[in-house]
């Protein structure tokens, strides 16, 4: 049977089109139920009996949903206990036009086998094809159809069919046509064996039923938004919520050329906007721009609702000698980029009660409120929460709670937060994945020698930090006759055990990178690879892509060839023991030999760099002691950097260079680089200002000016400054970037740190997807191995770059949020008083710096009634007090503990030590630790 | 047109057959035969008909499309008309046979249809000077069996008829740009009044008499003959004389007199049927091309 199904459209030109689909409908299109001996069905889903007991349905029962039961109560099907859930085609084509997400979602439940829910397609079936009737919107129709199709099962089989619809109207006309019908919430409670599920109910409340006054002005439609968008009265931008105060944010406005960054104050113009969102903003009128408020402010936990407007007062006081931004209010929502958040539940003063907020471990999301009968099992939880909706009428935005992680502190569960909070795949690798792994055991075979340099023969050694498993690179060196030195740089062949286009690529493309925390590494690749036959250890022989360079004795390139090739390290060092060989001058072997050779090139090629203008920088890197027993930290130290690092990293860099430049020749437009913009002078205003608070002058016009100027900063007086003032221009620097040849001017492909034209990375393909990718363009163009269409397309390594771009930026979140982790464990059992120094001055706070831990934090200068012993000066941004003046660059000394006052949700404090403040700062707990910072700073 | 070919026998007997108000097929000179019509048989066109007289076989699509106002009209909408004589119509149309004859149905029917009374264009405005429904008339000639250019212009009636134009709504921003909106609804749209619309009335004069609707032997006696468009109300739109035979004023009066009057009743028989056909609702029972 031929039915056509007929809709108008307009197209993009404007023109409108009359589309005809021809629509067949079956007789063959079988229930899907054991129970039914009419349908001809193979494998039938649906059980015979299917136990859910109901308080509502007593009887065995099937379920039909409606499509927003399946958009919106995910969490809830998604449940093992609900079975046996017929999914009408219907509902299926709609979820999947209204929401990808919860279109894969659905799908991947019904692959589940166990959850018996079944796909009936009534859309084709002969008896349950509805057609739109004149007047029925397309809802209506749906709706119809669900109707229609429920009807059908129910006269079709004896198990009684529960439709499930949240839709009044649905499930008054349903019950006209002698449907058993209920909401969600109504069935989900009559499931008397599982109350737990009432947790996982997402909350709908729509803006018309209003209890209580609207606390928000109203969202525009997206309609009008769009329309005001292009007539230029709106603008669309990303929502960033800011870290340090609750009622500020920023819009980085998307295509305008005149405001990239509109500020956004106070929770009326902010109106309900959550970190991530993609907004529609209006910007108000110039009288009103302000500027970002230096203060710092949290959502405290019993604010009441006469706090806010104090709040905002305090956040519009005028203040006229600060440039003003560009301010905006939000007037609509464009897309809505929730996702789930971890955290814990604040702890309610009615024990009983079912109502509960939700603090995120991202600051920058609001409280969520949530109902919960477990909040006794929740208590000390990480559990994540999903928003669902935001009512005009509400302070937080309502959620459901989707599942618990474990025990908060347990470090499990904090590693878990961290990585689903800084979306890192993390899962298992798939069984397709690891069948893409070579058999063990694995040997070099003839035909790769046949193809390969056999470089066995060469004293190769690698360096590395101690308890490195998967080394990527090895180097050495020797003179050769006529008096120049043959350097050479072995890289893991990751790309010969990763081919393109298998599982194991994909998945390494997706991962981008390998993920360091503190006490676990998330694998890019699995571990046999990483850890064995990637990993070039020591004294076996391993596959590797090389880098061979003729220098002069001045550290200047005569020739270089890369080969794919066979070496066997001699030995693996740590940074220390490369080090220690150097300086025992007894040593005469080759490796000793070979080491000073590169350390002596090394220091040579640094001294070229750095006269180019490359810059030094610092950002405070510290290392765990980490208790073999108990898993927790009991030291911390910051990282020492020895002459080895460096040896290292220089000949890391120029493989990189001189690889960088090789695959740009080849492959002019498909390249894979990475560059580092130059910052705008805009973003070092912040470090001039703070330098000349202390008589110095930046020069910042190029990157040699730059560099030269932070060599000459130093302050007899605090030797740390020059280190401080090194962070302090790391924060300034814009992102270092993947990006694809053929993308970009060549102008543009300069790395500003390193002061180079060119740079890619070529060296830890183990740890790197960029890497592969570079590994396999350079291996086509010395023509060791075949190219394939997807590497020559630009469109495709963009895409790539983008994808890396975001997970290395994740990684590095993640990585300094496992440092913060273990700072705080290590803080559980002390109380300590450190050294510190001021990064920034607040209003009502110092953010300081404490560099032993490499720890920031604020210290707040006001007490519970919000009053501060100290003045702040904005101009010259330092707090006084009485005669003592705190400005940046000052050293004080703070204590650190852990604040328990809250089981749940303990923090790190720091309070002030000295300068002493009577009344304020808090008595010396002992002298500072003896142990002094050492920092290169050079 | 297709030829027939007639023995002198046979022309005299149709010819006094005719003076005597009594036709070879036993129709009177102001009589039709039979006609077959079903509209919406093309669904991917706004509006459809194809009607069967005797062997002649119409098939006309309606295609509305937004294009730009003429300048000289920039409140009014268009109609516009092509006709494709297709090759299996007869032999004689194959290759560009068919154009002379495409191009004399077309020049007529935009001729009947040119004036203020017949269609109200400025209901196809959709925006003033910037936007406008335009009706594509497209007319497939599958058979010829005699008084094609009748037969084609109740095809065009009721294809009109049957034309369903989508619903736009138009929003207008601060700064004057318009934007267009479409509504979802698929039976949300607007109709065209084919109320007045003229159909074309061909009347053919054989010996000293002339008669409608003429059939293929009829035509090969025939020397001269009158197309008028003529509307329900009887206003005449068009008219047009074919043929190597003259008229003289006496008989042009006569033949406009005819043409009027059989004009007037067939517009509203066709009206009256389009009408009767389209009560049936989207259940009728399909004939197709297969019927």
């Amino acid at each position: 049977m031929q039915r056509s199904k007929i809709f108008v459209k307009k197209t993009k030109k404007g023109s409108v089109l009359k589309v005809v689909r021809e629509h067949y409908l079956r007789d063959d299109i079988w229930c899907g139920s054991k129970t039914c001996d009419v349908c001809l069905q193979q494998a039938a889903i649906l059980e015979e009996s299917p136990e859910l007991e109901s308080n509502l349905c007593r009887q065995p029962h099937y379920i039909v949903t409606d499509t927003n039961v399946v958009l919106h109560q995910m969490d809830i099907l998604e449940v093992p206990v609900i079975k046996n859930v017929i999914i009408l085609q219907t509902v299926l084509e709609e979820v999947r036009h209204r929401s990808a997400p919860a279109y894969k979602r659905i799908k991947d439940i019904l692959t589940i086998r166990d959850k018996h829910f079944y796909t009936f397609t009534n859309e084709h079936h002969k008896d349950t094809y509805v057609e739109r009737q004149p007047g029925e919107s397309a809802n209506d129709r749906n709706d119809r159809a669900i109707r229609m199709a429920t009807s059908w099962y129910q006269e079709h089989l004896d198990i009684k069919i529960v439709l499930v619809t949240d839709d009044m109207e649905n499930r008054e006309k349903a019950k006209k046509d002698g449907i058993t019908a209920y909401t969600v919430s109504e069935y989900v409670k009559s499931l008397s064996d599982s109350p737990e599920l009432m947790d996982k109910l997402a909350l709908r409340t729509s803006d018309k039923t209003t209890g209580g006054k609207a606390k928000f002005p109203e969202h525009l439609p997206l309609s009008e938004i769009q329309r005001g968008i292009k007539s230029g009265n709106y603008m669309q931008g990303s929502f960033q919520a800011s870290r340090d105060n609750y009622l500020e944010a920023n819009v980085s406005v998307h295509g305008s050329e005149k405001f990239d960054m509109v500020l956004i104050q106070g929770s009326h113009n902010l109106n309900r906007a959550v970190h991530g969102d993609v907004v529609a903003i209006q910007l108000l009128s110039e009288s009103e721009w302000s500027c970002p408020s230096s203060l710092v402010l949290t959502e405290t936990e019993k604010e009441e609702e006469e706090d806010t407007p104090n709040k905002e007062n305090i956040l519009k006081e005028k203040k006229s000698q600060v440039p003003k931004q560009p301010t905006g209010k939000v007037v609509g929502i464009i897309k809505r980029n929730w996702r789930q958040y971890c955290g814990i539940l604040q702890p309610s003063l009615i024990k009983e009660s079912t109502k509960h907020l939700f603090i995120p471990t991202e600051r920058r999301i609001h409280k969520i409120r949530i109902e919960t009968r477990q909040a006794k099992t929740l208590e000390g939880q990480r559990i994540i929460v999903c928003i669902d909706s935001w009512p005009r009428n509400s302070r937080y935005p309502l959620g459901h709670f989707v599942r618990a992680l474990g025990a908060v502190g347990d470090k499990a569960t904090e590693n878990e937060v961290l990585l689903l909070e800084h979306d890192v795949p993390h899962t298992p690798f798939s069984q397709s994945v690891l069948s893409c792994l070579p058999e063990m055991p694995w040997r070099i075979t003839e035909e790769d020698s046949k193809r390969r340099m056999d470089l066995r023969h060469l004293d190769i050694c690698s360096v590395d930090p101690p308890g490195c498993t998967d080394i990527d690179d090895a180097l050495h060196c020797r003179e050769l006759d006529d008096g120049n030195v043959e350097v050479g740089v072995h890289i893991a062949d990751v790309s010969h055990f990763i081919r393109p286009g298998t599982a194991i690529d994909k998945e390494a493309a997706k991962r981008g990178t390998t993920v360091y925390l503190i006490d676990k590494r998330i694998d890019m690749v699995p571990e046999l690879l990483s850890s064995n036959l990637c990993s070039l250890r020591c004294k076996e022989d391993r596959l590797a892509f090389s880098v061979l360079w003729v220098l002069s004795q001045e550290a200047k390139i005569i020739d270089v060839k890369f080969t794919k090739s066979i070496i066997c390290s001699r030995v693996s060092l740590t940074y220390a023991e490369a080090q220690m060989i150097i300086d025992d001058k007894n040593r005469t072997d080759t490796i000793a030999k070979s080491l000073r050779g590169l350390n002596r090139l090394a220091k040579l090629l640094k001294k070229q760099r750095i006269e180019s203008g490359a810059l030094t920088l610092a950002s405070p890197e510290v290392r765990f002691h980490i208790d073999s027993e108990t898993h927790d930290p009991i030291d911390v130290q910051s990282k020492e950097l020895r002459d080895t690092n460096s040896m290292v990293e220089e000949f890391m860099l120029l493989a990189n260079i001189s690889v960088a430049e090789e695959i740009f020749r080849e492959f002019p437009n498909c390249a894979m680089l990475r560059r580092h913009p130059e910052p705008p002078p805009s973003n070092f205003e912040p470090i001039i200002k703070a330098a000349q608070s202390k008589g110095l002058q930046l020069n910042v016009d190029t990157g040699k000016d730059l560099a030269v100027s932070l060599n000459d900063a130093q302050l007899a007086d605090n030797p740390y400054f020059n280190t401080m003032l090194r962070i302090l221009t790391t924060r300034c620097m814009m992102q270092a970037l993947y990006f694809c040849s053929g993308m970009l001017p060549e102008a543009d492909f300069k790395h500003y740190g390193l002061a180079t034209p060119i740079y890619t990375h070529f060296t830890s393909p183990i740890r790197r997807y960029s890497d592969v990718i570079v590994h396999r363009l350079l291996a086509v163009s010395i023509g060791a191995d075949a190219s394939y269409p997807e590497l020559t397309e630009k469109k495709k390594t963009h895409a790539l770059c983008f994808n890396l771009n975001f997970r290395h930026r994740m990684a590095q979140y993640a990585g300094r949020a496992s440092v913060g982790l273990h700072t705080q464990l290590f803080f559980k059992t002390r109380v300590i008083d450190e050294d510190g120094y001021v990064l920034f001055v607040r209003k009502n706070a110092l953010h300081v710096l404490i560099p032993k831990y490499g720890l920031e934090g604020m210290v707040f200068l006001t007490d519970e009634k919000k009053r501060s012993p100290f003045t702040y000066d904005e101009q010259e941004s330092i707090q006084r007090c009485g005669d003592v003046e705190i400005g940046v660059f000052d050293h004080v000394v703070v204590q650190v503990s852990i604040d328990r006052s809250n089981v749940q949700h303990q923090k790190l404090v720091l309070r002030l030590v000295q300068p002493e403040i009577p009344g304020f700062s808090v008595p010396s707990s002992g002298p500072p630790s003896a142990k002094k910072m050492k920092m290169d700073t050079s | 047109m297709a030829e027939v070919l007639l023995s002198e026998a046979e022309r005299t007997f149709i010819v006094h057959g005719i003076q005597d108000n009594i036709r070879a097929d036993g129709r009177s000179c102001e009589d039709y035969r039979h006609m077959e019509l079903e509209t919406d048989v093309v669904s991917n066109t706004s509006g459809s008909a194809r009607i069967r007289l005797a062997n002649t076989d119409i098939l006309v699509g309606v295609k509305a499309e937004l294009a730009i106002p003429a300048s000289d009209r920039p409140d009014e909408g268009r109609i516009e008309f092509f006709v494709d004589c297709s090759a299996n119509a007869t032999p004689k149309f194959e290759g560009r046979g068919g154009e002379e004859f495409a191009t004399e149905i077309s020049n007529i029917l935009s001729r009947a249809y040119d004036n203020q009374g017949s269609l109200n264009l400025k209901d196809l405005c959709v925006i003033p000077k910037q936007q406008c429904w335009v009706l594509y008339v497209d007319v497939m000639v599958l058979e010829c069996g005699g008084n094609v250019f009748d037969v084609v212009s109740f095809a065009v009636k009721a294809a009109l008829h049957n034309t369903r134009i989508p619903n736009i709504t138009v929003h207008a921003d601060d700064n004057g740009r318009t934007e267009l909106e479409l509504s979802d609804d698929p039976y949300d749209c607007k109709r065209v009044d084919v109320h007045k619309t003229p159909s074309i009335v061909t009347v053919s004069k054989i010996g000293h008499f002339h008669v409608v609707d003429a059939s293929m032997e009829e035509e090969a006696c025939c020397l001269a003959r009158l197309m008028l468009g003529i509307t329900e109300q009887s206003t005449v739109t068009a008219i047009k004389k074919e043929g190597s035979g003259s008229l003289d004023p006496e008989s042009i009066y006569d033949m406009m007199e005819t043409g009027k009057r059989v004009g007037q009743a067939v517009n509203a028989t066709l009206y009256q049927k389009l009408q009767e056909e389209e009560k049936l609702g989207p259940n009728k029972r399909k004939a197709g091309f297969l019927g």
